[in-house]
């Protein structure tokens, strides 16, 4: 079985009840009920391979968690189909869950009142996880995650942190063939995201995990992932690498160059003119510091040839937009760049 | 430094063995009775305030016996041991299942508990059960005070009666999980549930024959009891186990006591299918 995940047309749509405002429009609404039905994901077609690592994102909203709780079913498609390992997942939701890890980032799945060692143990049997396999992934777990100074202590008396740090490792001691993460990494510190990212790349690289992420940290995607899949008001707005991703929405590079000393106003003028020419748009920001938006593909290479041929450059250098800056740029205006297929 | 052993993966997708859910079934009920022992005190409170609640209604039927002293349908002895087991075996049997799915269906965190390998009803029944030991523990105070005070009238006449009060008792368990699991149905549909876990808790009180044996009762309302699943909580096992039940009743007995429990374990089962098709989970 080479396909993890399928999904062809697959939509839900929620029923919202309408409330009215203040006593009385609650009255009414109490005695008269109405709804409204609100899509949360419209037709989403989604073919993801056994091994992937896939990363889910999307404004708050844009049906992230819908999809990924369909996926899991817990939540019933209102209409389309799915398939998570083969299995339909709110009808075979058993066979799939032995098999399935997840963490819902907003909802702690091990045992609040009790030590996060005995959930662990109780999840060894829950999963029926071999002896061997259990000693590697908890010992991973705890080594990578550092997990051994608080995994005595009750769940409830955990920080952000160390619950997360717990929920993924607990997510990923049965050695799923598929993960959903699902804001892992949500509210925690620098260092415990790097910690996180880690254990999941080292548990991929060992087992072969299909992992789903959704996250709104682009850094947890690009550290982990080779697929992005951009969701926009339930509809479909990129699916497909991340380098491709970068190509197609953020062709532009921005030149950065600092002068040995002030240029001469003849060189400057030929400069400009250069790179007008060539279609990019120069701001000095000091006498001795130049910027250049190129806007096209290609262009860059021909400004930092202009820019060499007429200045007395000290450093040089170029940026491109950032993974963040584009799918800001994205959430703001989804039909930039073609977006919508 | 992690284990550098040579870990064997499932070639293929795993799939569970009986004996592997039964394991988990016994973990999860320990774990659920270790975390029903983390809050002493709460457990303390609630344990002297149905000691209080059980005194009360005792010292009403002591004041009622007392000062209509023509003998009624039930003799004070019998009435006073008939109560005292009435009172353990509520103890036992009050299943924490329906507030703990109330509090999780309202936080969204039931997402995680319907995607168990062990299956929900399995999921909720080992919690049940983790209950029980618990209350088990804790009604052995009540059982020793009672002991006390009424004497060997809490303990069944002969070998059969206890027996048969004992295999009475395991089925009022399938009941009393059969009726919290179908609250736990109305709390998946209503989104909340205070109503119906209160509604269960008053309707329990009155007809599962635990203020006042069924026998007491007005006709009309004990022709609505008999009828009812919630005898068989609480009157069923108790006048088996004391011998108080005629002996050619009690086949009967434990053929309701094991069909409503079927039929409510099953009904809420086949609800909860029907029901988490609509369920719209709380929460991002």
């Amino acid at each position: 079985m080479d396909i993890a995940i399928e999904t062809k047309g697959l939509s839900k749509t929620y029923f919202r009840r309408k409330r009215g405002k203040g006593f009385w429009g609650g009255l009414r609404s109490y005695l008269s009920p109405t709804s409204d039905a609100v899509p949360a994901v419209t037709e989403l077609d989604l073919v993801i391979r056994r091994g992937e690592s896939v990363g889910l994102i999307g404004e708050n909203g844009a049906g992230k968690s819908t999809t990924v709780k369909m996926l899991t079913g817990i939540l019933v498609p209102t209409s389309g189909t799915l398939a998570t390992l083969g299995f339909n997942p709110w009808k075979e939701r058993r066979k799939l869950a032995l098999n399935m890890g997840v963490v819902f980032g907003q909802k702690p799945q091990l045992l609040w009142d009790i030590p996060a060692r005995e959930s662990f143990k109780l999840l060894k049997a829950m999963y029926a996880i071999s002896e061997d396999v259990y000693r590697f992934t908890f010992g991973e777990a705890v080594e990578r995650l550092e997990l051994g100074e608080f995994l005595d202590t009750p769940v409830r008396l955990l920080s952000l942190g160390q619950r997360m740090r717990c929920d993924l490792a607990a997510a990923l001691l049965h050695a799923p063939a598929v993960a959903f993460l699902d804001e892992p990494t949500i509210g925690l510190d620098v260092l415990v995201k790097e910690r996180v990212r880690e254990h999941l790349i080292e548990m991929r690289k060992r087992f072969g995990t299909t992992v789903v992420l959704t996250t709104h940290d682009l850094k947890d995607i690009s550290a982990t992932c080779e697929r992005l899949v951009v969701l926009d008001k339930g509809r479909l707005l990129y699916d497909g690498s991340l380098d491709g991703f970068e190509r197609r929405f953020a062709e532009e590079r921005t030149l950065f160059a600092d002068l040995e000393a002030d240029p001469p106003s003849q060189a400057r003028h030929a400069l400009e003119a250069d790179l007008v020419r060539d279609g990019a748009t120069p701001t000095w920001e000091t006498e001795r510091r130049l910027r250049v938006e190129c806007p096209r593909r290609g262009t860059a290479p021909r400004v930092t040839s202009a820019v060499l041929k007429h200045l007395a450059v000290r450093d040089l250098e170029v940026e491109s937009v950032g993974i963040d800056a584009i799918v800001a740029r994205l959430y703001r205006n989804p039909g930039a760049n073609g977006a919508r297929p | 430094m992690t284990p550098t052993v040579a870990v064997r993966l499932p070639a293929s997708l795993r799939v569970s063995t009986f004996a592997q859910r039964a394991t988990c079934f016994v973990v999860l009920a320990e774990k659920t009775a270790r975390t029903r022992l983390t809050y002493r005190l709460s457990t303390v409170l609630a344990l002297l305030a149905s000691g209080l609640a059980y005194s009360v209604i005792l010292l009403v039927w002591l004041r009622v016996y007392h000062e209509n002293p023509k003998p009624g349908p039930l003799p004070l002895a019998k009435l006073l041991a008939y109560l005292v087991t009435a009172f353990v075996t509520s103890e036992v049997l009050t299943l924490s299942v329906d507030w703990r799915v109330l509090q999780r269906v309202r936080m969204g965190l039931i997402a995680t508990d319907v995607i168990r390998p062990l299956g929900f009803v399995t999921f909720q029944m080992a919690q049940a059960v983790g209950d029980l030991l618990v209350n088990a523990l804790f009604a052995l105070p009540i059982f020793a005070v009672g002991l006390h005070f009424v004497g060997g009238g809490l303990l069944p006449p002969d070998l059969a009666s206890a027996a048969l009060g004992l295999v009475s008792g395991a089925l009022a368990f399938f009941v009393s999980f059969g009726l919290t699991f179908l609250i736990v149905q109305a709390i998946f549909i209503l989104h909340s549930g205070y109503g119906v876990v209160t509604a269960k808790m008053a309707l329990h009180q009155v007809f599962s024959g635990l203020s006042a044996p069924l026998v007491l009762f007005p006709e009309s309302l004990r022709n609505v009891a008999v009828w009812l699943p919630f005898r068989h909580v609480i009157e069923t096992p108790v006048t088996v186990w004391l011998g108080h039940a005629d002996r050619a009743s009690v086949p009967r007995l434990l053929a309701a006591q094991a069909a409503w429990g079927a039929a409510l374990i099953a009904g809420g089962a086949l609800i909860f299918n029907a029901v988490l098709k609509k369920h719209q989970v709380q929460g991002g």
